[in-house]
């Protein structure tokens, strides 16, 4: 297993280095969005070869293969019991697919092209999804009726993230704007914009609703403080400027910013300091997907067409480093 | 809910009717306590809870005992439970999570008004305001019940000696309608009597500890609450609504009750219980309607206590009277030619939903103007011209003053990012996770498409029962009642729709005539015709909003051009 290298010597003494577990094979085309399960104990991860991959954390198994898109899929999301998973894919539709059968459930259609992203909310009622025709869609879980659509953007939506309590979404765009919106109502209530309007590829709430994190194709991360309007924080050294890449928070063991890259990296920078600790190397592609596991110290990231897979990255304890 | 961005103006009133919810014959309604659900009792004995973030329905309590109309529901604190009352005399508890019945109590009369005891997570007492006599406290595990005294003689404490304006000519038991409810921690109950006086019992020992006359002495036929505790409302026969400030404590307001009760000891008796009571409320502001002397009904405070709401069903009308705590009236909403029946006020947000003698339930919303300024931050709007009027460097080239800006965010202070903040709305929440605030919602599979159009077409029909209600609501935005038949297009998707209608064009070309469309949307009564008709409806229905009878010759053009 490929051990990885840390840089930034000072910043990295507090730091637990994280290290290759395993390496996830399967897909055959492309690795496009990879989740943690709101508990922990799956997976999921989808491609651009139609398929959903769903995997066991524990033994890091394959558990399900979901199989019903059209197309590559772009997105995918847990709902909040890790019942049921919601995929978006180019072929204009969100699926909603049940973990326990395996089996496709309900299909959402109405948007006029490609599905892009796609979140459930944390009561899992609704789903919210962005799509290439500019708009972002709400959606029932239980009829599969559009709820709303909102005239959200001038360009392709890249990202759409519900708060901590459902009540706000945030949606971001090629046009170079985060707009937050009022999930009950659908009304607009603020847009966040920078003086040079990048590209905006990601978008996310933090874990207390209160700020943005935001990623341009200018190869910077920004975390914003939305009712203020302005951004607290910026993150660079890694590469963004063609492709969707999201980033996460990890908040089990110390806070940082996690991001794949395209110079085949994960990257991890230090909340507050914004200094990059780590550099997890070992994909031969563009790291396209990283998701943080929500009470353990594991980071999973999934790479583009030349490399297909899944790695897992776990933080080393003493105990194992001395084994050695 | 109260993120500081969403518009500080929200706490205001509603304005317009923003849609209507349809499901069976709802009669009465009541929000649980953060208002993410609404429980309506309906006609035939069932209890429809209705998500109301999505406005579609999350669940149906039903049993087969359980068959007459429903006169009032209630939600416990917690929203785990709900009471509901019946016309057939009975009280039944629901377990909202399984839906299943936990315990039903039948009483000698019908209930109309029931409540919970609001303090407890597990409630087991309620509050049952009868018709015609006076109200019982009713433990739902034992069945037995307590007759509260609803007014007080000289004789004694607790008697209930009828008064002899009641009494019927033929000697009988008084038609004494009380109205009665708990306060915000149940430890005491506010009884309403015929008598024209509030009497505050307490909840455990049914002591009457105060009495507050009301001026008038009329029947009181509504008592009722703010969220939050600080003001009571009573609803009387002389057509006046009265809020009273509560002078008492919220939590442990029984004992504090007592220890008024017994520093007093000038007077005895009935003096005694009123000097006591005039402890407990002061009278703060009366509302009537001089002109048209309304008999108000279902009135309630908003959800942060600022605006009063009465309702008048006077002559089948369906009118909201609002007014703000000073006495103003501010807005009279007008809703359809249905009389009223049921209101209630969102907890939180400026909502008020009411049910009409139709089974339907109203959503009155504020008219929301879009706020331009929330799209384009760099944009200020303004209410009328001003005039600009330029600084003397405005367009002035100074390029190093530009780059300045940039570098003025401190980016080394510290954020939190994890801690969340509580939401000042439910700040006496002190076991919040225990509460139920949503059900769980599971999705209904999707029916299979089929390939042929005409089966396709009727399977589709029949599976629109059990999805039959949600999408009445997008048509619901026209104001009409949509046939079931659209439904399940929606769900199985815009191709099929399109197949049915494509093969409709192709015969309705060789019937151009109008009237030939018009027979045929008539005969069209048949499932195939029925759908593609609806079909194409639904989507255009941007440009028609009249019903399918009217639709045949422009529909036509609609056809060829889109489907060519």
């Amino acid at each position: 297993m490929a051990a990885a290298s840390t840089d930034g010597g000072a910043a990295a003494a507090t730091h637990q280095p994280y290290v290759l577990r395993e390496t996830l094979v399967g897909h055959k085309r492309a690795v496009s969005s990879v989740k943690f399960s709101p508990d922990g104990s799956l997976l999921a991860s989808a491609s651009a070869d139609k398929t959903l991959r769903v995997w066991s954390t524990a033994d890091l198994s394959l558990c399900a293969e979901l199989s019903g898109h059209d197309e590559g899929v772009s997105d995918v999301s847990f709902s909040a019991d890790g019942r049921y998973l919601c995929s978006a894919s180019d072929d204009r539709t969100i699926r909603i697919w049940d973990l326990a059968t395996a089996a496709p459930l309900k299909t959402f259609t109405g948007h006029t092209n490609y599905a892009f992203c796609c979140s459930f909310n944390p009561q899992s009622n609704m789903i919210a999804s962005g799509s290439f025709d500019e708009t972002v869609r709400v959606w029932e879980v239980k009829s599969g009726k559009c709820l709303r659509v909102l005239p959200a953007h001038s360009e392709p939506v890249t990202a759409v993230d519900f708060n901590h309590d459902g009540s706000l979404i945030v949606s971001s765009s090629y046009d170079g704007l985060c707009r937050i919106w009022d999930s009950a109502t659908g009304h607009c209530m603020k847009t966040l914009i920078d003086d040079e309007s990048p590209p905006v590829s990601f978008v996310k709430f933090s874990p207390n609703g209160k700020f943005v994190l935001a990623a341009t194709l200018d190869s910077t991360l920004r975390l914003w403080n939305f009712s203020a309007g302005k951004f607290l924080k910026t993150y660079t050294g890694h590469i963004n400027s063609k492709f969707c890449i999201p980033a996460a928070f990890s908040v089990t063991n110390g806070k940082y910013i996690v991001s794949g890259s395209e110079d085949n990296c994960v990257y991890l920078w230090e909340l507050q300091t914004r200094k990059i600790v780590q550099k997890l190397k070992g994909h031969t592609d563009t790291v396209i997907a990283v998701s943080c596991h929500p009470s353990e110290n594991v980071v999973a990231s999934g790479a583009l067409g030349k490399d297909k897979t899944v790695k897992i990255w776990i933080q080393e304890d003493e105990d194992q480093k001395e084994a050695e | 809910m109260n993120v500081p961005i969403i518009d500080p103006l929200q706490g205001d009133f509603p304005e317009v009717i923003e849609e209507y919810l349809q499901h069976g014959n709802m009669k009465c309604i009541a929000f649980n306590r953060r208002g993410t659900l609404l429980a309506a009792g309906c006609a035939d004995g069932s209890c429809v809870i209705w998500d109301f973030e999505t406005r579609g329905v999350a669940k149906e309590l039903r049993d087969k005992d359980c068959i007459a109309p429903i006169t009032s529901v209630c939600w416990s604190k917690y929203g785990r439970h709900i009471l509901a009352s019946a016309t057939d005399k009975s009280l039944t508890l629901w377990n909202v999570v399984n839906g299943e019945k936990m315990a039903r109590v039948t009483l000698q009369q019908t209930t109309l008004h029931a409540r919970l005891h609001p303090g407890s997570s597990t409630p087991s007492f309620c509050l049952a305001c009868p018709l015609s006599s006076a109200p019982i406290l009713v433990d739902l595990n034992t069945g037995s019940s307590t007759v509260l005294p609803v007014s007080v003689s000289d004789a004694g404490n607790g008697t209930t000696a009828p008064h002899p304006r009641n009494k019927f000519s033929d000697g009988s038991p008084p038609f004494t309608p009380t109205a009665a409810t708990f306060n915000k921690y149940g430890d005491l109950i506010y009884v309403g009597n015929s008598r024209g006086e509030i009497l505050i019992v307490d909840s455990k020992n049914i002591w009457v500890h105060a009495i507050i006359p009301i001026s008038g002495g009329s029947v009181v036929k509504d008592i009722v609450f703010s969220r939050n505790g600080q003001y009571l409302l009573t609803n009387s026969n002389d057509r006046v609504l009265r809020v009273y400030e509560n002078l008492l404590p919220q939590k442990f307001a029984a004992k504090e009750l007592e220890a008024i009760s017994s520093n007093d000891n000038e007077f005895q008796g009935i003096e005694k219980l009123k000097v006591v009571g005039s402890k407990c409320l002061l009278l703060f502001r009366e509302f009537q309607d001089a002109v048209t002397k309304i008999q108000w009904k279902a009135p309630c405070f908003s959800g942060d206590g600022e605006w009063v709401i009465g309702a008048s069903a006077s002559k089948g009308e369906h009118k909201l009277y609002i007014w703000d705590r000073a006495g103003y009236l501010v807005k009279i909403l007008e809703g359809p030619k249905e009389a009223l029946i049921d209101l209630a006020w969102h907890p939180v947000r400026p909502l008020v939903v009411s049910v009409s003698v139709a089974g339907l339930v109203y959503i009155w919303a504020k008219d929301h103007t879009e706020n331009w300024s929330a799209f384009a931050p760099d944009f200020k709007e303004l209410e009328e011209n001003e005039e600009y009027i330029e600084r003397e460097d405005e367009f002035d080239l100074m390029p190093e003053s530009e780059k300045a800006k940039d570098l003025d965010i401190n980016q080394d202070e510290e954020i939190d990012i994890v801690t969340i903040e509580k939401d000042s709305a439910f700040s006496d929440s002190d076991a919040s996770q225990e509460e139920l605030c949503f059900l769980p919602a599971i999705p209904l599979p999707d029916v299979p498409e089929q390939q042929d159009k005409c089966l396709g077409s009727s399977s589709k029909l029949e599976d629109s029962n059990h999805s039959g209600s949600p999408f009445s609501i997008e048509a619901a935005q026209n104001g009409q009642a949509i046939l079931p038949a659209s439904s399940p297009l929606e769900v199985v998707g815009n191709s099929t729709a399109e197949e049915a209608v494509e093969t409709s064009s192709l015969k309705r070309k060789r019937k151009p005539s109008a009237k030939g469309m018009e027979l045929q949307a008539e005969k069209g009564r048949k499932p195939s015709t029925k759908i593609k008709l609806s079909g194409k409806s639904s989507k255009s229905k941007n440009k028609h909003g009249d019903g399918l009878d009217t639709n045949g010759s422009v529909l036509e053009d609609d056809v060829t051009d889109d489907y060519l």
